[in-house]
């Protein structure tokens, strides 16, 4: 077995890990996309998305539209390349796993 | 997904990952608005410009492409303001597409516009089926869906055999490659997009 790689803990989290694969698809999205599609909670998405802008892996825009709050979550390049490192960590892992 | 720190184990995250990257790539599809649109109001605008030269000649027989490509610029304008903005999540495809139609506008209207008034009408027709088949492919190609692109093939041999048709017949050929490359690729997406719409409601 290959030696194993520590996985990116910012990324091995259910929903961090889900938000960062929802945005390396898109250019940008906002956070009712981002709800609907993980089956998150507010509260939690938020959280998460918190520690995800304060690691530098996305970037929140927060803006107003129809006199209502409204937040954008755009993947920086940093996040694009942890996300990357860890699907190749993974990748690793599992073939070490089953040679 | 209640909860952030559940534990994964790497088949886990490969699954999730995948299921995530389809799931962003579902209910984004275009609904065929712009080709409908664009499709229509070219087809009315040629086909009124030859009744208007050929059935009741008058000297204002360009009228119809005056006041529909206006119409058609200020429609796209209000959708996009409308409809498109509204849209929760914005795809590297969209992108893509915002830049192409800002290039197909610019050059259509330079055509319409300025191309006509400077070398005459006649010889505008085949520049505006290039400038179609172009925004056809590459919409075909962006969007992956084949109908567009064989449109802008169909609208790309126009352009090319209308060189060696009377300008009698130049503008029923436009009508054509409109019909063609638009009207009907454009109805296929838009009950495509339907069709998607009613899978993920079901």
């Amino acid at each position: 077995m290959l030696p194993f790689k520590d996985l990116d803990p910012i990324l091995h989290s259910q929903l961090r890990l889900a938000v960062i694969s929802l945005l390396i698809s898109v250019r940008e999205a906002e956070f009712t996309f981002l709800k609907e599609k993980t089956g998150a909670t507010a509260g939690n998405l938020s959280v998460q998305i918190g520690k995800l802008k304060d690691a530098g892996y996305i970037d929140v825009e927060k803006k107003f539209r129809d006199n209502y709050p409204l937040t954008i979550c755009r993947i920086t390049p940093k996040g694009t390349k942890a996300f990357h490192e860890y699907v190749k960590a993974i990748q690793q892992y599992i073939n070490s796993s089953n040679k | 997904m209640d909860t952030d720190e559940k534990p994964l184990n790497e088949q886990a995250s490969l699954a999730l990952i995948n299921r995530m990257i389809n799931s962003a790539q579902q209910g984004v599809s275009d609904n065929g608005f712009y080709f409908l649109l664009w499709g229509w109001l070219v087809f009315a605008a040629a086909m009124g410009n030859w009744t208007l030269i050929h059935v009741f000649p008058t000297e204002l027989n360009w009228l119809p492409w005056a006041i529909l490509m206006p119409l058609g610029g200020i429609v796209s304008g209000i959708y996009g303001w409308k409809v498109e903005r509204k849209k929760k999540v914005k795809t590297y495809a969209d992108e893509v597409m915002d830049y192409v139609a800002a290039a197909f506008l610019i050059a259509l209207f330079s055509v319409l516009f300025v191309f006509s008034w400077k070398l005459g009408w006649a010889t505008t027709y085949p520049f505006i089926m290039i400038i179609y088949g172009i925004w056809l492919f590459v919409s075909g190609g962006v969007l992956k869906f084949r109908p567009l692109i064989y449109g802008g093939l169909i609208n790309f041999a126009c352009a090319i055999g209308s060189l060696w048709i009377h300008s009698y017949h130049m503008i029923l050929v436009l009508a054509f490659a409109v019909l063609a490359g638009y009207i009907i690729p454009g109805h296929l997406l838009k009950a495509k997009y339907n069709r998607e719409k009613h899978n993920a409601a079901v």
